[in-house]
């Protein structure tokens, strides 16, 4: 009855639950245009996630999965469905969840048959990582809506996210985690798991007997893929950002319900990994052309962010492409070579940055 | 169902009365007045003979004298400081009126002078102390308080003997003290002209004004070049001139020195005074917050003697609802710009049909193309802010910058530039007269007019004010664009009488009928409002017929035609609605049609939101404006259509990166020129097939070109 009464008095009075406050790019999260000076290093029609193998990268490009070796990419195999995640496995063997719904092992890239196949009740399957014991991390994002259409589960307020533990020796399959705010990206750290849960804006470890910790919380930003970091620590995407608008309308369920039901989903107002290609999206204050220029600091419809985290899940450092840049949408980072290679999902891009430059230039 | 529910509620009540009434100055004043009438209304329940004419006489009179202390009072809190010694200046000066009456004997209105000098002097001395030497206002009349006191208290001691002893029978004197005309005690009526003089003197004349600039913020008044140290000082004086006044009527009807005189009047003038909502920290009151405070003090002391209540008593009820009114006082002045930013803003239920298509290959009068993109540009950088461009029969180009000129480009190359006029507000539209003057719309000021010499006249600022606005919306608040008629009647535009100019997307949020058009006829000078209830009312142009105008309603998404002239007079008709984008400027195209520019497009996602009042509310009171949902004033496009409301042609920028937004547009010799509000360059492109010798003003003015 209380908890009734101090819910509909923060509801008419914007407290508690119902602030939209967002917290600011600050600290470690100081904006700056480092994904805008990128090297783009491909352009492709889907890019979705990466993998290195070995001297190589594999993009997974749609259906397409594209080995990248020095300079020239080279098509290795094409799968029935899109590629909606992608793993390589420590003994040479390849991961690849197709269209969410369906997990195959490989012994390696170009084998003809998988060794495993995951099906059950998987349906949005979104990232894949080896643990250390051989098993595989597979986070699903949602039991409602497909992989692609993660906005629509954003905007119903999706709680449906899964963690799962595929074992390609035993084909069994084992749930860690359920109720997750879109699980999106998993990495092993020790025994633990670290989660990305997004539409929580927060990163959870989650312990082999499923206890969950909140590692990282208070995002301004959707978290997605993670990836080891060289000399310890993890990389850490972003793919879409949060605005006071969008808390807003998250909050609105009569304009939520109406929106989804009138309006097509390119025009909603949601992140979205791309924006301005229509005049029919959503418009807020600070994005019009004001002397012919928008401002790097309006609210976000699309956003690029890759944040190195410590260690112990605390950020060093972030880059950024802002409000007013192009590589938005960034879904996967991972250390090759000397150099960090991102997909920046929005414009199909895959963009890559020395690493000792950001080390140096950002003194991390 | 629902949806005709939430029609009917938002086309029926008003909401936005709410704000406009709480943003009255007056509201103010509407709780100590409530008060007042509750507790007349409950001591006229509780006691027999309270709205007796005896009873009423006498409480005017108590009334009048404590009223002008608390007019004193009022000026010396309004001025930001405050007055303790009325109670002993008020015994003093009764005292110097009898004295000199019946000690001295003196004549009347030698008294009446006298004492009203005396009681100058004594507030003199705190003016002097306060205002001069700059010592705080509560502990110096703290002191005079005491001093004025005991200086009352000896003389008493000698004096009062022969005053109570001496009985007068004059018959002025008794006049002030007792007399009436027609019922009203004299006391009253001095009161009232007072009162009168005072509302004016504070409200219309220039030192009332100072007085208010003081309390306000006395450094900004210094700042501004009022004499603060002077005007204070003369406050203290005027509490003292008024306090004595009280105290001759106080003199004149009861005639005696008792030593209880004034003890404790600052008390009950200081809680009328801030129970009549006259703010302690100053800068805020006016007269009738004097006297309703006055008057609720009165009524609840009497109405308690009357019930027998114990002296300790009346003074702890005063003393409490002192301390309440102050209470309220402060929570009311911190929270009342607050309280009115949230409620202020009152969306409506705003529904359009789904837009024509514009998207390219779904065919149609809009579909997009990439005609606009290579449009030249004109002052890159130069110039901020062009709403409109206008050209002169010399090729001259003219268009508004925001820094508040009119900058003029000169052909051939339109490279060298030059202000031309410098007005001081954001120019928006702009027409050419038949003697060559430039008629300008300027927001937030008005209609002006340049000559041709580049003199800046103000045509009109000002229309007749409507009966039943709560809000004064004679001066005008977003003048935007205009035409000339051929009997020099001058049609503009005002988008919004709700809002300023920099707050137009406030008034989008709204999609209420917020704006009007508005006559001014250069031959009278006359102003009056032809039409109102517009939805962002913004382009006009005089339609071919001489008697009606075309005008674009921004918000409403349409084009509509009024006749001002003619057997139609008066009609107002739906040229074209349920228009993709936002209608801004209409112009004469070379060929007898209208250029339109469309200021920014439709999103389904704003269109959704104009359905939903509720949630825009909301939106507007939780969400910073930056991160409000707007009308796309990004991209937009120039069309051309016809009277009978047919689009002809279309021309669009897909990319936008030449020229972003496009507000106005002017074809001139075979050129199109392209205006934008939020844009720093002009646009300027060759038009196909077009009139190459089209001057728009020969052309409308019957000139040969």
């Amino acid at each position: 009855m209380i908890a009734a009464i101090s819910a509909f008095a923060n509801r008419f009075l914007g407290r508690g639950d119902a602030t939209i406050t967002v917290p600011s790019f600050d600290g470690a999260l100081k904006p700056n245009q480092l994904l805008e000076q990128a090297e783009t290093l491909l352009a492709c029609d889907a890019p979705e996630d990466l993998a290195v193998d070995g001297d190589a990268l594999l993009i997974a490009d749609g259906p397409r999965l594209v080995r990248l070796a020095g300079s020239s990419p080279a098509e290795i195999r094409t799968f029935e469905r899109p590629i909606s995640a992608l793993a390589m496995l420590p003994a040479g063997g390849l991961a690849v969840a197709l269209g969410g719904t369906e997990v195959r092992v490989y012994d390696d890239i170009k084998a003809g048959t998988p060794t495993s196949v995951f099906t059950g009740d998987l349906n949005a399957v979104n990232a894949l990582a080896h643990a250390a014991d051989g098993t595989l991390i597979a986070t699903d994002g949602s039991m409602v809506r497909g992989f692609s259409d993660w906005a629509r589960d954003l905007m119903e307020l999706g709680a449906t996210g899964r963690v799962f533990q595929l074992d390609p020796k035993t084909r069994t399959t084992k749930q860690l985690a359920s109720g997750l705010g879109y699980a999106f990206g998993a990495v092993a750290d020790g025994g633990d798991v670290l989660v990305s849960e997004s539409w929580r804006h927060r990163l959870i470890a989650i312990a082999p007997d499923g206890a969950r910790t909140t590692v990282l919380g208070r995002l301004p930003v959707y978290p997605s893929r993670l990836a080891p970091a060289g000399g310890g620590g993890f990389w850490l995407t972003a793919f879409i950002a949060r605005t006071q608008l969008v808390e807003f309308v998250l909050r609105e369920t009569a304009f939520r319900r109406r929106m989804i039901a009138e309006i097509e989903p390119d025009y909603w107002v949601v992140p979205r990994l791309s924006s301005g290609h229509s005049f029919k999206e959503p418009l807020q204050g600070a994005h019009i052309k004001t002397m012919g220029v928008m401002k790097p600091w309006a609210p976000p419809r699309s956003y690029g962010l890759v944040i190195r985290l410590a260690a112990d899940g605390s950020p060093r450092y972030s880059l950024h492409s802002r409000a007013d840049g192009v590589n938005h949408g960034v879904v996967a980072a991972v250390e090759f070579g000397r150099d960090l290679v991102m997909i920046a999902k929005g414009p199909g891009r895959v963009l890559k940055l020395p690493l000792a430059s950001l080390d140096e230039g950002i003194g991390a | 169902m629902r949806e005709t529910l939430t029609r009917l509620r938002y086309r029926y009540w008003p909401d936005h009365l709410l704000g406009e009434i709480l943003s009255k100055r007056w509201t103010e004043t509407a709780v100590p007045v409530i008060l007042l009438l509750i507790v007349g209304f409950a001591l006229s329940q509780s006691l027999e003979h309270f709205l007796s004419p005896s009873s009423l006489a006498d409480t005017a009179r108590q009334a009048g004298e404590i009223g002008f202390i608390g007019l004193g009072m009022g000026l010396v809190v309004i001025a930001g400081g405050i007055d303790l010694s009325v109670g002993s200046m008020f015994a003093l000066t009764d005292f110097c009126a009898l004295y000199l009456l019946d000690v001295l004997e003196w004549p009347v209105p030698a008294v009446i002078i006298a004492t009203m000098a005396v009681g100058g002097l004594l507030g003199a001395v705190n003016g002097l102390l306060i205002g001069y030497l700059r010592l705080r206002a509560f502990i110096t009349t703290l002191i005079t308080l005491i001093i004025y006191r005991s200086a009352f208290d000896l003389l008493i001691q000698r004096y009062s003997n022969a005053i109570a002893s001496a009985f007068p029978d004059i018959p002025s004197w008794n006049f002030i003290g007792g007399g009436d005309v027609l019922g009203v005690p004299s006391v009253a009526l001095v009161y009232i002209v007072v009162a009168i003089f005072g509302h004016i003197f504070l409200t219309r004349l220039r030192p009332g004004w100072h007085i208010t600039a003081i309390g306000g913020s006395r450094r900004s008044a210094y700042n501004s070049g009022i004499p603060v140290r002077r005007t204070i000082a003369l406050c203290y004086v005027a509490s003292g001139v008024l306090t004595s006044i009280g105290a001759l009527f106080f003199a004149a009807r009861l005639g005696t020195v008792g030593g209880d005189i004034g003890v404790g009047l600052e008390v009950i003038v200081l809680t009328a005074t801030v129970l009549g909502g006259i703010t302690l920290g100053g800068g805020k009151g006016s007269v009738v917050k004097s006297l309703v405070g006055v008057l609720v003090v009165l009524l609840i002391t009497n109405g308690l003697t009357a019930m027998n209540a114990r002296g300790g008593v009346n003074r702890m009820a005063l003393a409490s609802i002192l301390l309440a009114a102050a209470m309220i006082d402060i929570r009311w002045q911190k929270n009342r710009t607050r309280i009115i930013s949230k409620v202020y803003v009152a969306p409506t239920y705003h529904a359009l049909p789904p837009p024509p298509p514009t998207e390219i290959g779904q065919g149609g009068p809009f579909e997009q193309n990439d005609k606009l993109r290579n449009v030249t540009l004109i002052g890159l950088g130069r110039i901020e802010a062009p709403e409109d461009v206008i050209l002169d029969r010399n090729d001259v180009l003219y268009a508004g910058s925001r820094h508040g000129d009119i900058i003029r480009f000169f052909p051939p190359d339109y490279e060298s530039m030059e202000v031309f006029a410098h007005i001081g507000g954001q120019p928006l539209g702009m027409a050419f007269d038949r003697q060559d003057n430039l008629y300008v719309c300027i927001g937030g000021m008005g209609l002006y007019r340049i000559t041709s010499d580049g003199t800046v006249q103000k045509a009109t600022d000002e229309t007749n004010r409507s009966l039943y606005s709560v809000n004064d919306d004679s001066r005008l608040r977003l003048a935007d664009d205009l035409d000339i008629t051929d009997d020099g009647l001058i049609f503009f535009s005002e988008a919004t009488v709700r809002y300023e100019m920099d707050e137009w997307p406030v008034d989008g949020l709204e999609a209420r009928g917020n704006g009007r058009i508005i006559c001014y006829d250069t031959k009278t000078g006359a102003t009056h409002t032809a039409l109102r209830g517009l939805k962002f009312p913004n382009g006009v142009a005089v339609a071919s017929d001489g008697e009606s105008i075309l005008f674009a309603e921004t918000f409403g998404c349409s084009i509509k035609r009024y006749w001002f002239a003619g057997p139609r007079k008066g009609a107002v008709e739906i040229v074209m609605d349920n228009l993709p984008g936002y209608p801004d400027n209409i112009n004469l195209a070379s060929d007898g049609n209208y250029w339109l520019a469309l200021v920014g497009m439709r999103s389904p996602s704003l269109d959704l939101a104009w359905k939903m009042p509720g949630f825009r509310r909301r939106m507007a009171k939780r969400v910073p404006i930056d991160e409000w949902l707007f009308p796309n004033i990004n991209t937009g496009c120039v069309v051309k259509f016809n009277e009978q409301g047919k689009i002809l042609e279309s021309f669009w920028d897909l990319k936008g990166v030449n020229h972003p937004m496009i507000t106005s547009m002017r074809e001139h010799r075979g050129y199109l020129y392209l205006g934008g509000i939020a844009n720093n360059r002009i646009g300027r492109f060759k038009l196909e097939n077009a009139d190459p010798d089209f001057v728009h003003y020969d052309k409308r003015w019957r000139k040969p070109s």
